[in-house]
């Protein structure tokens, strides 16, 4: 008997471009819509290797979820040019994504690039949860990239967009304003996604102020824990040891990362 | 139709379908999304006397038809091997193949040793073909005399089953096949990665953490398949085939190269049931060829036997 029930076959419902080469679809699956934010969808295309890529949307009451994506090679692109009623051979959701925030603490949520879509599910589905109303801060290189940008005004949620390039909001990159925030507010929860080196940056910013929960990306291989591909150096029992961005994240705290 | 494959030191497979080291895990992972019970065998990823890290990240690069990979058989060595995973991989009939590795002669034969007579364990791999790392792993399958070496101390430590897992980084992998045979091998398992190299242009430096990695997938099938029609003429004992299988069809031509059995991995990362399809399909690919069993394709399309062949160069002189 073959085992079917967790690789899916979920149908394109929508789809958008969400920026100048970002793409999203909207797929229609009753599992798919379970995940938690910063869980991820393994997508087949044609090359070698599925594809990760997180949740931008989780809609578990009509049972939907969002796959954002940047075009930046053969497989994202065949991924693009799938239109509404395609079907998609999908694995997941996989990994453990974050952590419910603690409602009376304040909260962060810092995005870069095509890691600002689970940063929206996030936002999303805990918004009601907390007391304080979330700080959201989405970076970008450059105006036209920008994304999920009236997601997250729909949503009401303050919000500070950041350019390299300074062709949209601040000038810069999301630090500055994080820094900011994290100067206003004892006890933080940060969470953030995107390129390393804004991740390892913001995990030198937070170590000892906040409580700061990152969402990794890695070239990956299976997505389910066995071939080792994607591993990220960690604190271990004696010293470094790499642990599965797969399996063991795709979220971390940033204390557990050695960086 | 029966499918099964029978071994030296009485090793039966179910069926010739065996999932390739370093790309099933240890079993567990995969089981969600495979028939685990219903292949032939798995041989879980490679493990050393005490735990590895593995190489740093990247670990994988796409490459046309194929897959580079670095990952350095990252393991957490065989105590934890043998209490955490080996009890769930008992409850399957499928036959469990454990790859071990070291980083010196001793070393292979610590494990080979741990794992003797264990319950659930049913033959080793003896990986002298790593392209990826730095002591030890393929330097011992590129000489024949330490490839000798390694079995040598690997068979003076198990009454289990072993097979030695041949480097295609070789000029003559038969060369080897013979000196590990010579030592007591019982089967030998082709091939390994070819090394590979690949470079990230958006970085100016190799792809990969390891620079270098390991070439498997289709691209290597033609590699892989005439080292195995080499080899299944130059030793006596069995060979498992493997590289770049995708589908049915692929295993008869490894079968007909004069494997006896074969080995699928890179294909999982993305159709985790293909092999639980090939094994469903085999009995009918098998049967519209005209073939109602594997002993009349293992070895189809070799040359005849070695004396035959004598014969024909005899005829060359009149």
């Amino acid at each position: 008997m073959a085992k079917e029930e967790q690789r899916l076959r979920s149908s394109i419902v929508a789809r958008t471009l969400a920026a100048q080469g970002h793409v999203e679809l909207i797929l229609e699956s009753r599992e798919l819509s379970r995940a938690v934010p910063g869980q991820f969808a393994h997508v087949l295309t044609p090359g070698m290797l599925r594809r990760p890529l997180s949740f931008s949307r989780i809609d578990p009451e009509h049972n939907r979820v969002g796959l954002l994506f940047q075009v930046v090679g053969s497989g994202t692109a065949w991924l693009a040019e799938r239109q509404t009623n395609d079907v998609l051979d999908v694995l997941g959701p996989l990994g453990h994504g974050f952590p419910a925030p603690d409602p009376v603490r304040p909260w962060v949520l810092v995005g870069g690039g095509v890691g600002v879509p689970p940063l929206f599910a996030a936002t999303q589905m805990w918004l009601q949860h907390t007391i304080s109303t979330p700080q959201v801060i989405i970076g970008a290189r450059t105006g036209a990239w920008v994304v999920m940008e009236n997601d997250f005004k729909r949503l009401g949620v303050p919000l500070t967009v950041t350019t390299d390039d300074g062709s949209q909001g601040q000038p810069g990159n999301v630090l500055a304003p994080l820094q900011t925030w994290l100067d206003a507010h004892r006890e933080g929860q940060v969470y953030a996604c995107g390129p390393v080196p804004m991740l390892q940056a913001i995990r030198r910013l937070a170590l000892g102020r906040a409580t700061a929960y990152l969402a990794l990306e890695q070239r990956m291989g299976c997505g389910i824990g066995a071939c080792l591909a994607c591993v990220v150096p960690t604190v271990g029992n004696s010293g470094m040891s790499y642990r599965r961005v797969c399996t063991d994240g795709p979220v971390f705290k940033a204390e557990e990362l050695m960086w | 139709m029966d499918l099964h494959v029978e071994f030296p030191r009485g090793l039966t497979l179910a069926n010739p379908v065996i999932a390739a080291s370093g790309t099933f895990g240890f079993g567990p992972e995969y089981s969600r999304y495979v028939d685990v019970g219903a292949l032939g065998g798995i041989s879980v990823k490679g493990v050393s006397p005490k735990g590895w890290d593995g190489n740093p990240p990247p670990r994988v690069w796409e490459t046309p038809m194929g897959l580079l990979n670095s990952i350095g058989l990252q393991n957490p060595g065989v105590d934890v091997f043998i209490q955490e995973d080996l009890p769930f991989l008992r409850q399957y009939p499928t036959k469990v193949i454990v790859n071990i590795i070291g980083h010196t002669v001793e070393e292979y034969r610590q494990v080979a040793e741990r794992l003797n007579g264990l319950d659930g364990v049913h033959a080793l791999e003896v990986n002298i073909s790593c392209p990826n790392i730095k002591q030890g792993g393929m330097s011992f399958g590129q000489d024949p005399d330490q490839a000798f070496a390694v079995m040598q101390a690997v068979r003076g430590a198990t009454d289990l089953p072993v097979m030695v897992k041949l480097s295609p980084n070789v000029t003559f992998p038969g060369l080897i096949a013979q000196a590990v045979e010579a030592a007591g091998a019982d089967m030998i398992s082709a091939i390994n990665t070819v090394v590979g190299l690949a470079i990230d242009i958006d970085r100016r430096r190799p792809a990969l953490g390891g620079v270098t990695g390991g070439l498997s997938g289709p691209a290597i099938k033609p590699v892989a398949l005439r080292i195995v029609y080499e080899v299944a003429q130059q030793v006596r004992i069995p060979v498992i085939g493997m590289g770049g299988i995708q589908k049915t069809e692929d295993v008869l031509e490894f079968l007909m190269a004069g494997a006896s059995a074969v080995m699928v991995g890179t294909i999982t990362f993305q159709h985790p049931d293909r092999m639980n399809q090939i094994i469903n399909q085999l009995p009918e690919v098998m049967r519209s060829r005209g073939f109602s069993s594997l002993q009349e394709i293992i070895g189809a399309a070799l040359p005849g036997k070695a004396d035959n062949t004598a014969e024909e160069e005899v005829s060359y002189e009149s």
